[in-house]
């Protein structure tokens, strides 16, 4: 049944585009909507099935974007491996930086993340000889045509790269399912609930930390990537703190340790302030009186929210 | 969003002419910043906007194959992020179907409109970013009205080498702006004067004594504020304040009315900067310019303005002369050949898309006022900068 | 990057050690009010920062509309900013007290709608308050400051001493410290947990927006005027170990004078860098800050 459900919401993405042709700018929307979900995957399995909260996770996003980035433009590779190898720089990162910085507890962690971010876009900044400064790196090429036999398909244009970016997503979702479902993600989730009882019961509490945490940068690392060959330029304002707190803010509102959390906090996040454009200047104050509204009527996020009102109606 | 419904008012109160029915509006699209760091900076690019949008529209719009169309702006907000820009151009393109796009404030967010456009075949004309790299990534969809930093740096980097201004020290902006205009400067100078010291800061951060203490000790003989009025009023007076006697250089924000009055005139004498529209300029069409805005905002006008007024004007022209509004590729054509005499000056684009305006250099007098001293054909006494 | 070689800038380091113990005086003042706020409520109040800046607008207000005698003006924000973070409180993060990640969210919304609100009110500007008086300059030798400069260390060292006087001497200032103990212990001393809350709220806004009118005159009032002092205030709780005013106060000073000595030994832009790195190194050395115990409810 949910097998089935899943199968059709999948089918439902691949085919909208096609459903509804001559729809650019909602194309556009999506594959931005597909573009933020993945670093918000990434930041669920650390925040919402570790209970680890990273206020600089757009950093590592960065160095995937940056890193790609470079490949593609610089180096001539093609997207995928671009891809991959940015992810895998980020996740490196992650693990360079998790091994000091999650022996620290709680609000300190917190605090530290915030500072990890903070440095990672600074050195976006700075370094002009390699990431193009603060002008940002243009001209990102997008994926080359794929052959397949006698077939050729193009991914460079809008409809391309949204299954591109889909094909990402659906590869990270399932990738986040695979982990919850697995022994490790039994164990993150042990760790979440009660450190001291996880240890007690015999998971290496820091090795999984610091595991996640670096999985979660890659996941992060490749969101990065994807985003900037979508935009076709990487620059500082998309990787700082502020796009990092969003971040956070992404996968709260949809609901942390929910599997399609980041999918729907990502929608809000891209889909609110377009529609909100009609507001004109008080549009972001507006996003903000939602925020807050949502702060307080959903403390466990969209799906929370969902999930309680669901069960309320089958009680009743 | 406030100038859309202007235009549609506009249009509702022409005359209608005959029985038929009223004209469409042409649309053209706006992106700037209305939020954020540089929302002070994208109003003068709208008041610039909204001056030109008024000065189409009380002749009927823009006489597009034959037929008088008035003009209708819509107007994003990008606030400088890539993403909401590449969003906003789309929006623009395929949803607004605007014949162009104008606009922008920050480079990043130029280089992921760009290929919108481009993918939507529709002109971009950017009016305010300086990058030198935004005309030179070979898409033909784009143009720039305004000089690049290049440009502007070009004639204050020959003065600071004749007057031995050297060596010199940078405070800057560490965004694109700041970091574009040290890193052009440097090239421009080369090992013609030499640079003692380069000093960055975040938007938003307002204490410059650490610069202050580093341009003493590295005993440069000037200082040169690659940023905007706001955090420049605040650099000079810690300078001037902190007893640093160097020889002052700015921006084109720095040559204004504005700026004074932030200031006073005892920490401006003798500073110079360059410009790309001295708004005291005795020049006919500055003149003009200059009364039209002083009228309609109560302050002195301001060269993001201007700028984005020509690039107004110089977008009706071209559709005049494409007589079309949904070609984009008779629109581009025309916009390429584009030979306009705006406020800023002769505007003319070259294969890359980006015009020659003339720059200036401006001067402040003791009494608070300013005069031209570069180029020397144009060079004015005090008030007339 | 062009740095000069020289020899030890004896008075270079002096200059920015005035600096950066008056940045630090403001800094401390921003991390006290936070702290405080952790303390009692377990609440990180990431809107802190705009509670700042509005604190400079109402010191512009008030100077402009009120009163042009600054010490008034300065009041007026202190009490504004008293009943924004009671306003806070009650209709905010009184709901939020055990949800950390909702708080980060609700902050986030409440700095858009006050970095936005401001500017649909007053305008893209930056403004300036007007008052010649403190901007004037003193002269010792080759260094140079404003009446500003000391006026801020001073009306700072006045908050920072009353409130000490406030947490150890008064009913409720001692209720407070019990609440941050333990939320029961503030009934004991016969103070209702939720009275103690909205006190802390009111006392936290009024500390920012106090900081926010004391740079507001010597600088510029922004929308964005509060995000780097809310950096620098987490940093300074974080490094004075999350629990205590002393270690807030300490951290800021810290914090202020290192990020003016190291503009004199290291590139500019990477000022910051050199802060948070020097936060991540100590919290390595010392994994609850430097004056840091175990905060309640934790292993």
């Amino acid at each position: 049944m949910k097998a089935a459900a899943t199968l059709l919401a999948v089918a439902t993405a691949a085919l909208l585009p096609v459903a509804f042709p001559g729809q650019p700018y909602m194309l556009q929307l999506a594959t931005l909507t597909l573009c933020g979900i993945v670093p918000a995957i990434g930041l669920n399995l650390l925040f919402g099935y570790t209970g680890l909260v990273s206020l600089g996770h757009m950093g590592f996003a960065g160095v995937g974007g940056y890193a790609a980035a470079l490949l593609m433009k610089q180096a001539g590779w093609p997207f995928l491996p671009a891809l991959g190898s940015g992810a895998l720089l980020a996740g490196a990162v992650g693990l360079l930086v998790g091994i000091p910085c999650l022996r620290l507890r709680s609000h300190f962690f917190i605090i530290v993340t915030l500072a990890v971010g903070l440095i990672l876009s600074t050195l976006f900044t700075n370094l002009d000889w390699l990431t193009g400064g603060a002008e940002g790196l243009p001209g990102i090429p997008r994926p080359r045509p794929l052959a397949i036999g006698g077939v050729r398909i193009v991914l460079a244009t809008p409809i391309g790269f949204y299954w591109v970016a889909l094909a990402v997503t659906l590869g990270a979702l399932l990738l986040q399912w695979a982990v919850v479902r697995s022994p490790f993600g039994s164990a993150l989730a042990a760790i979440r609930q009660d450190e001291t009882m996880a240890a007690a019961r015999g998971v290496d509490v820091f090795a999984h930390k610091l595991a996640v945490f670096a999985l979660s940068a890659g996941i992060a690392g490749a969101g990065g990537a994807l985003q900037a060959s979508f935009l076709r330029v990487a620059a500082p304002a998309s990787f700082d703190l502020a796009a990092s707190i969003n971040l956070v803010a992404v996968v709260i509102i949809g609901g942390p340790g929910y599997l399609a959390g980041p999918v729907l906090g990502s929608i809000v996040f891209v889909a609110l302030p377009e529609a909100l454009r009609a507001a004109a200047q008080a549009r972001l104050f507006v996003f903000g009186a939602v925020l807050v509204l949502l702060a307080l009527f959903a403390p466990r996020g969209l799906l929370g929210l969902g999930t309680r009102l669901l069960r309320r109606h089958a009680a009743s | 969003m406030r100038y859309a419904y202007l235009a549609v008012a506009t249009a509702l109160l022409a005359p209608a002419p005959g029985f038929s029915q009223a004209p469409k509006p042409v649309v053209l699209g706006i992106v700037t910043a209305q939020t954020g760091p540089l929302a002070a900076a994208g109003r003068f690019q709208m008041n610039g906007f909204a001056m030109a949008l008024d000065a189409l529209n009380r002749d009927g719009g823009i006489e597009i194959a034959g037929q008088r169309r008035p003009v209708a702006l819509k107007v994003y907000d990008t606030h400088c992020s890539p993403a909401e820009g590449a969003s906003a151009m789309e929006r623009l393109a395929s949803v607004d179907r605007a014949a162009m796009v104008l606009g922008e404030l920050c480079s990043p967010a130029v280089a992921a409109e760009t290929p919108v456009a481009q993918d939507n075949s529709v002109p971009f004309v950017i009016t305010v970013p300086t990058a030198e790299n935004l005309t030179l990534s070979g898409n033909p969809w784009v143009f720039r009205v305004n000089a690049d930093n290049n440009q502007l740096n070009q004639a204050l980097g020959r003065y600071v080498v004749e007057k031995g201004l050297a060596p010199l020290a940078f405070i800057a902006w560490n965004n694109d702006a700041g970091r574009g205009g040290v890193r052009s400067m440097e090239a421009l100078l080369g090992a013609s004067a030499k640079v003692a010291y380069t000093g960055y800061f975040n938007v938003g951060e307002v204490d410059f004594s650490a610069h202050v203490s580093n341009i003493r000790r590295a005993g440069a003989r000037s200082v040169m504020l690659f940023m905007d009025e706001e955090p420049g009023a605040l650099a000079i007076r810690q300078l001037r304040d902190a007893g640093l006697g160097v020889q002052l250089i700015g921006t084109l924000a720095m040559g204004s009315a504005r700026f004074l009055a932030r200031l006073d005139a005892k920490y401006l004498a003798g500073m110079m900067q360059y410009n790309a529209f001295p708004p005291s300029a005795p020049q006919p069409r500055i003149r003009a310019f200059d009364d039209q805005y002083r009228a309609r905002f109560k302050e002195e006008s301001h060269g993001f303005a201007a700028q984005s007024y020509d690039a107004l004007m110089l977008a009706a022209d071209a559709l005049h002369r494409a007589g079309t509004t949904t070609d984009g590729e008779a629109v581009r054509k025309a916009l390429a050949a584009t030979s306009y005499d705006g406020v800023i000056g002769h505007i003319a684009f070259d294969a890359h898309g980006q015009a020659a305006p003339p720059v200036y250099v401006t001067q402040w007098c003791d009494d608070g006022t300013r005069k031209i001293i570069f180029p020397a054909e144009l060079a004015s006494a005090c008030g007339g900068g | 990057m062009a740095f000069p070689a020289m020899a030890f800038p004896a008075m270079a380091v002096i200059a920015q050690a005035v600096n950066g113990i008056m940045m630090g005086a403001v800094y401390a003042l921003f991390a006290v009010g936070m702290v405080l706020v952790f303390g009692v409520m377990r609440v990180l109040n990431f809107a802190h920062g705009a509670v700042f800046m509005a604190g400079g607008y109402l010191c512009w207000f008030a100077m402009a509309h009120v009163s042009p005698i600054y010490p008034v003006a300065l009041l007026f924000s202190t009490a504004g900013g008293a009943a924004i973070g009671l306003v806070l409180e009650r209709l905010v993060f009184r709901r939020l007290r055990e949800n950390l990640s909702m708080q980060i969210v609700a902050s986030l919304g409440l700095i858009l709608m006050a970095q936005n609100g401001v500017l649909l009110l007053f305008g893209a500007d930056a403004l300036q308050i007007e008052a010649p008086s403190l901007r004037r300059v003193l002269r010792l030798g080759e260094l140079g400051f404003t009446v500003q400069h000391l006026v801020i260390l001073a009306a700072v060292a006045v908050a920072v001493a009353s409130l000490h006087v406030f947490l150890s001497r008064s009913r409720l200032g001692i209720a407070m410290r019990a609440a941050s103990q333990d939320i029961q212990a503030a009934r004991v001393v016969g103070i209702a947990p939720d009275r103690v809350f909205a006190i802390t709220f009111a006392l936290s806004g009024a500390l920012a927006a106090l900081g926010g009118a004391l740079l507001g005159p010597l600088f510029l009032v922004f929308p964005g005027m509060g995000d780097l002092p809310l950096l620098k205030g987490l940093t300074a709780i974080v490094l004075g170990g999350m629990g205590s005013v002393w270690g807030a106060v300490l951290g800021g000073l810290a914090i202020g004078l290192l990020e003016a000595e190291a503009t004199l030994f290291a590139p500019t832009d990477y000022r910051d860098l050199v802060v948070f790195a020097a936060l991540i190194a100590t919290l390595l050395l010392r994994p609850r800050g430097l004056f840091g115990t175990a905060i309640r409810g934790e292993p």
